[in-house]
């Protein structure tokens, strides 16, 4: 079946309570069960926004002229763009998205630079869940690929859950 | 100066720009991230109870902390031609309009590898009244030759 590329400009739903009570509570969700993403495109002006949200001036990210002579042979996006990319490619009535989701710590590993005009595909599950000082979490792991099948980074997190 | 992987020593300090945190930077943050969450949003929800919690109004997102800690790490690897590949972190204390947060690092150690040179780094982001919002340990891969390392591309 074809699938829609996600783009940060379209059909983003920004309202977070809608589709609220189509998303799976703590107890619905089954740790192992791979998660259901759409791919996104990743463009040079979500780099952008992203980098201006948290003081990035390096030009790697945002001068092709530099960029070009650098490293990576080309512009890229910073590391840390998965923050981005765990959003954009996570449908609406997704439990991530669950108004009240507390992130509660994260760790990812690096291996190469996303770049604007990937394909950017996630795989992604919760691993576990469990209770704590009366609180529900969920662990998640999550894995983003390019368009060319190369991991660009994994992690996982833990998130508390609304009650 | 550029951090050489000979010359760092386990105690030495990174440091990153301060940042001030506003009701406009977490907006922008939502948007650049597309976290919609309306803990970043939304005043009359904030002024709810999280099971014993009580937030007060709106908090900051914590990968707000991950993503000034990135951007210390990969401006002070870049220049020696050394490679950010791993960050962990912990949220500590929510963080909120009106805060000025700062990222710093302290070299723990070093590790050579059969085929590359790691250094591990314990990074924290501060408050202005110098309270830890958030701490973790990052991994700073310095390839030992070109031809040794692994391909960046």
């Amino acid at each position: 079946m074809m699938q829609a590329v996600n783009t940060a400009a379209s059909a983003f739903e920004t309202d977070f309570w809608k589709d609220a009570n189509l998303r799976k509570v703590w107890d619905e969700i089954v740790p192992g069960e791979p998660r259901k993403t759409l791919p996104y495109k990743l463009t040079h002006e979500a780099i952008v926004l992203y980098c201006k949200s948290v003081g990035e001036t390096n030009p790697l990210y945002l001068d092709e002229a530099v960029a070009k002579s650098g490293p990576y042979g080309g512009l890229v996006a910073p590391p840390s763009i998965h923050i981005l990319l765990m959003f954009a490619c996570t449908p609406a009535d997704d439990w991530m998205r669950s108004p009240g989701t507390v992130n509660a710590g994260q760790s990812w590993s690096y291996n190469i630079p996303a770049r604007p005009g990937d394909t950017i595909t996630l795989q992604a599950r919760a691993l576990d869940k469990f209770i704590k000082r009366e609180r529900l979490f969920v662990v998640h792991d999550n894995v983003f690929f390019n368009q060319n099948g190369d991991v660009i980074c994994s992690g996982r997190g833990q998130t508390i859950r609304a009650m | 100066m550029t951090a050489t992987f000979e010359s760092l020593t386990p105690g030495d300090i990174i440091e990153g720009p301060a940042f001030p945190v506003s009701r406009e930077s977490i907006r922008l943050f939502c948007d650049a991230s597309l976290d919609y969450n309306p803990l970043h949003l939304d005043d009359n929800y904030m002024k709810g109870d999280f099971g014993k919690t009580n937030f007060g109004g709106i908090i900051m997102h914590g990968m707000n902390n991950f993503g000034l800690i990135t951007r210390m790490l990969t401006d002070w690897a870049q220049p020696p031609d050394a490679i950010h590949r791993r960050l962990e972190t912990r949220w500590l204390k929510p963080v909120k309009p009106g805060d000025t947060i700062t990222p710093t690092g302290v070299i723990k150690a070093k590790q050579v590898t059969s085929k590359s040179r790691w250094v591990l780094i314990e990074v924290m982001v501060t408050n202005q009244g110098g309270e830890k919002v958030a701490a973790g340990e990052a991994m700073i891969e310095f390839p030992a030759t070109a031809e040794a390392g692994p391909s960046t591309h």
